[in-house]
């Protein structure tokens, strides 16, 4: 049996992934849903990295060195994405992570790079928690929106609205809860004649929606703010629709959590529930972006072989230009140094340039909002028009 | 000659040496096994010498991560405390649901863990303000090794460490004293009555024993022993998250002690090393892990269904007869 | 005081999700009543059936009756799926502990699991519902979906249909027969081992038929097949065992609980079903309709 000890000690040994080779690539860790409903968005953000890492190497990557990506699956589960990080920091070695997307994963994954000192760019868990006081330290940003700015960019359109009976109906874990507060203290404050007639909350990953749909049908709510995502908002709005909820709201319904993104209205094809509100983070189709913006949108569509490219590339694409810029200005990759180095760094985005403020590390990151409509150029509904709302003001 | 080694020992020392092998993943890795291996020998109790097929003992191990971590990172109860509160925890709860579960039989009582384990699993779910709900509680403070590391100053071969080296430290010998406490249970009277138990109850029950009451005794030692794990798993995890309690938890562990095999005491800890180094390594070169290990389970229930420590023992066996022989 | 028609609209979103659990747990009381085991794998078939359903689907152009098709098509797959795992694999592990048959079954699970991950990826895929039930009409107050009413009633036709088998026909009877004392059986000269593998085609079929109907109303996604098994022990514990009606009676009690638990207690409907469960076990574990095991 201490031969089998032994054997078993010296397999391990030899198993052990070989060192990295004298080219000394910088790895980035890139924890991210692939599978399950919330591939739907996860997926495209890890093509979207690798886009911008494979164009960056082919300029010869950043300080001379290369820049080498490992995406993991983290199945959208806070507890996969921790053991996931973890691995990538101890057997990898990764020098940074970029990744996670739900705001379960995101906190969960910045308490592991708090320990490690390893910098965490998180570019899709939108939670505050993740930047609030308690929880920040020096080695996490954010390149996402986060529940304040979307909870009150939403509250300003909602207000426009010719309604005062409002019911929302969000997931029930960090994002849902917290998108939704926001929403309701800013609406409150700018229309207070607004009242939450109902709140509902399913569980992260439910299947069945029919009896929150019908509960929050019984109350008769003039408008309806849903903050579900992903591949479950397809499964919710086919199941409402089929409800009759989208009518008896007369579409006043707005999908926060990027109902309004490409990938959702495309996958949905005749189900969509057209003339709802939605946003998203990018847009192909956007009308009022930037030569660069084009550029982009040219150079993924070519990368990704779609003809209407994905919107959420952008967000892997952005989280891996602010590392590569720090890492430039830091001149090293040093944790500390690239750290510092992303407090306040400005940087040219297709969607613009945005910035990572000193105070809670978020980056100023707006969103496309706009009614969806029919277009003729497209065989899918579209945002129309897709209007970027800038967040700053927002943001406090 | 062979079973005269002290084989425990050599395990304890193996495992202490682990992390001068250099690799913070291996640490990692063997971490992992020390507190699975706790784990499955505890489930061993209930299904090997008891009989007692549980589908719900995952319910325990998350009783104990939710209680460390509420206690340490809430509470800021030292580490000790916390540790020993999870078993006790776990215990209390392992007594109330063992007292209904062990009136039943077979299936219904395997239904009845189960029941018990996605009651527990859903609370922690849900119950955001204390649980954290489907957040979990990421942050589980470590245990303060400033003690140790100050000692380290003085004491050769203490210091320099890192936090988790410490705590993969503590975990071994707090297993291996678990493991040691579990032997002797099992080699007592008391664990032979459950052998006893396992081959027949109704004679059992027929010289006098009272079945029942040592199932449930040995279902609270079972549930507290996993909680103890859950303790540990919940620090060593850096976060405590409700899927601790998920009834495919419960399946895992009653595979590694499959593995292991459940008639033999070391079966479930030799299990838990084989089944994490081998998901480790198959990992790496495919996603497609619980396609290998549902085959690995379909040949062992085919051909082996003692487990390695069976097929091991079946070589010794005729090893000896050989040697005996020739 | 709840409006009627909400409250009506609740029970029919119950009645819906109670029927396809029925299908489902009915294979699974099935094997159990006849079988004596508990398996795992049968949220397995149901997914299967659910991407079978979504395969056929693409395969077909479209047409009348292609959603139809791949309804009963996925149903029959999975039930020869079914079939060839009894008949080759299962079989040999009938002597041995009943341990050794449910983690076999649980090996299903993940082998099966990942073979659906092979062929059909990880991300989700919809179906959508048949044309001529895409719409829906009022009733009551509230808006019935034409596809959930089909449901509804396909559930009890079933139900019914699989009732008659077992009390009119003569496989029936040997059914009913096998389950209560399968020696005597085989001392009577019925060959038991195509029983158990006909058995098995039936139940598996019934797993398959549920995944399929309910591809246009849910995700297919990896996972669900973990998620519905949990669901379907809760329904056969709660309705008895191995009896068929009490499946029934379990899968409508799991559905208005379900249902109402939103609405009631919304923070705790999951724990709700789960501690009805418990309690069942607890007072009569052989459940509402069920027997004794022997």
């Amino acid at each position: 049996m201490i031969v089998r000890f032994a054997t078993l000690l010296i397999a391990l040994a030899l198993a052990a992934p070989a060192p990295a080779l004298a080219q000394k690539a910088i790895k980035v860790g890139m924890p991210m849903p692939l599978s399950g409903p919330a591939a739907l968005f996860g997926d495209p953000a890890a093509k979207g990295a690798q886009m911008f890492v494979e164009e960056l190497n082919a300029k010869g990557g950043v300080l001379g060195r290369k820049v080498e990506l490992l995406v993991r699956d983290s199945k959208a589960d806070a507890n996969e994405a921790v053991r996931v990080s973890r691995e990538l920091i101890l057997k990898e070695n990764v020098d940074f992570l970029v990744g996670t997307l739900t705001s379960a994963e995101g906190p969960a994954v910045s308490v592991v790079a708090k320990e490690s000192k390893i910098v965490f760019i998180a570019p899709i868990p939108k939670t505050d928690q993740l930047t609030a006081a308690d929880k920040l330290h020096p080695y996490v940003f954010r390149v996402a929106a986060n529940t304040t700015m979307e909870g009150r960019s939403a509250a300003e359109i909602v207000a426009k609205w010719p309604v005062t009976r409002i019911a929302t109906i969000a997931f029930d874990y960090a994002y849902g809860q917290d998108v939704t507060k926001a929403f309701v203290e800013h609406i409150k404050k700018i229309k207070p004649s607004v009242e939450i007639v109902d709140q509902q909350w399913p569980k992260l990953g439910e299947q069945d929606y029919n009896p929150f749909i019908n509960a929050q049908m019984a109350k008769k709510p003039e408008a309806i703010v849903s903050s579900i995502w992903g591949g479950f908002f397809v499964t919710y709005s086919k199941q409402a629709k089929a409800l009759g909820a989208f009518d008896a709201v007369k579409y006043n319904f707005i999908g926060l959590g990027e109902a309004g993104s490409p990938e959702t209205t495309k996958s949905m094809g005749a189900d969509y529930p057209v003339g709802i509100w939605g946003n998203a983070y990018d847009a192909f189709y956007w009308d009022q972006g930037s030569p660069a913006h084009r550029d982009y949108t040219a150079r993924l569509s070519k990368f990704l072989k779609e003809e209407y490219p994905s919107s959420w590339a952008i967000q892997g694409y952005i989280g891996m230009q602010f590392l590569a810029e720090a890492i430039k200005k830091a001149g090293s990759t040093d944790s500390d140094k690239v750290a510092k180095a992303l407090l306040g760094l400005t940087v040219d985005t297709p969607m613009g340039p945005l910035t990572i403020r000193e105070k809670d590390h978020q980056a100023n990151r707006g969103q496309l909002y706009g009614k969806t409509a029919m277009d003729p150029k497209y065989p899918f509904p579209i945002m129309k028009p897709a209007t970027y709302v800038d967040p700053t003001r927002f943001m406090d | 000659m062979i079973r005269r080694l002290p084989w425990g020992w050599l395990a304890l020392v193996a495992a202490l040496v682990v992390p001068a092998l250099g690799s913070r993943f291996y640490t990692f890795v063997a971490n992992d096994v020390v507190i699975w291996a706790l784990f499955a020998t505890s489930l061993n109790l209930l299904v090997g010498y008891t009989g007692l097929v549980s589908f719900g003992h995952a319910a325990y191990f998350g009783i104990g991560a939710y209680t460390t971590g509420l206690l340490m990172k809430q509470a800021g109860t030292p580490f000790l405390a916390a540790f020993v509160a999870a078993g006790v925890v776990a215990g209390l709860f392992a007594l109330v649901f063992g007292f209904f579960c062990v009136r039943l039989t077979r299936i219904y009582f395997a239904m009845l863990t189960l029941a018990f384990a996605q009651i527990v699993w859903a609370v922690c779910f849900k119950w955001n303000e204390v649980t954290g709900g489907e957040q979990g509680m990421p942050d589980i403070p470590y245990p303060d090794f400033g003690w140790l590391e100050r000692l380290g100053g003085a004491v050769p071969l203490i210091g320099g460490y890192r936090t988790s080296e410490y705590f993969y430290f503590l975990c071994v010998l707090l297993v291996g004293l678990c493991l040691w406490v579990l032997r002797r249970v099992v080699g007592s009277p008391f664990g032979r009555m459950l052998t006893t138990i396992r081959e027949n109850p109704e004679r059992a029950e027929f010289i006098g024993v009272n079945v029942r009451r040592y199932e449930l005794a040995v279902f609270v030692l079972a549930g507290a022993f996993a909680g103890l794990a859950g303790g540990l798993f919940g620090i060593f995890n850096r976060g405590v998250f409700p899927d601790f309690a998920y009834w495919t938890k419960s399946s895992e562990v009653l595979i590694m002690t499959l593995l292991g095999g459940m008639g033999a005491f070391a079966g479930p800890a030799i299990g838990a090393l084989v089944l994490i180094w081998l998901n480790q390594q198959i990992v790496s070169y495919t996603e497609y892990w619980p396609l290998i290990l549902g085959i690995i389970l379909v040949v062992l229930l085919f051909v082996f269904p003692g487990g390695l420590a069976g097929a091991a023992g079946a070589v010794r066996r005729r090893l000896a007869r050989r040697l005996a022989g020739a | 005081m709840p409006d009627p028609s909400f409250v009506f609209a609740q029970s029919l979103s119950g009645l819906t999700a109670a029927m396809f659990l029925f299908l489902i747990a009915s294979g699974l009381s099935l094997i159990f009543g006849v079988l004596r085991v508990l398996n795992f794998a049968h949220g397995t078939f149901y997914m299967l059936g659910a991407y079978t359903a979504y395969q056929v689907v693409q395969w077909l152009q479209p047409g009348p009756g292609r959603f139809w098709i791949s309804v009963i098509g996925a149903a029959l797959a999975v039930a020869a799926l079914g079939g060839l795992v009894e008949r080759f694999l299962f079989r040999h592990l009938y002597g041995k502990e009943e341990l050794y048959q449910l983690l076999f079954t649980y090996a299903l699970v993940l082998i099966l699991g990942d073979v659906a991950k092979i062929i059909w990826g990880t991300q989700q895929k919809s179906v959508s519902r048949p044309p001529g039930l895409t719409g829906s009409f009022s009733l009551f107050g509230t808006t019935v979906p034409h596809y959930n009413l089909l449901i509804i009633l396909l559930g009890p036709a079933i139900a019914v249909t699989f009732w008659l088998v077992l009390q009119r026909t003569r496989a029936g009877r040997v059914i009913r027969a096998a389950a209560l004392d399968r020696e005597t059986l085989g001392a009577l000269g019925v060959n038991v081992d195509a029983l158990y593998t006909w058995v098995f085609v039936v139940a598996s079929f019934l797993g398959g038929l549920g995944g399929a109907l309910i591809s246009p109303m849910r995700a297919i996604v990896p996972g669900m097949d973990t998620e519905v098994i949990v669901e379907a022990f809760v329904v056969v514990v709660i309705g008895g065992l191995g009896s068929f009606w009490g499946t029934f009676l379990g899968a409508l009690i799991y559905g208005q609980v379900l249902s109402f638990g939103i609405l009631l207690f919304p923070r705790f409907s999951i724990f709700s079903v789960f501690a009805l469960m418990a309690a069942v076990l607890v007072i009569r574990p052989w459940g509402l309709l069920g027997r004794p095991l022997r």
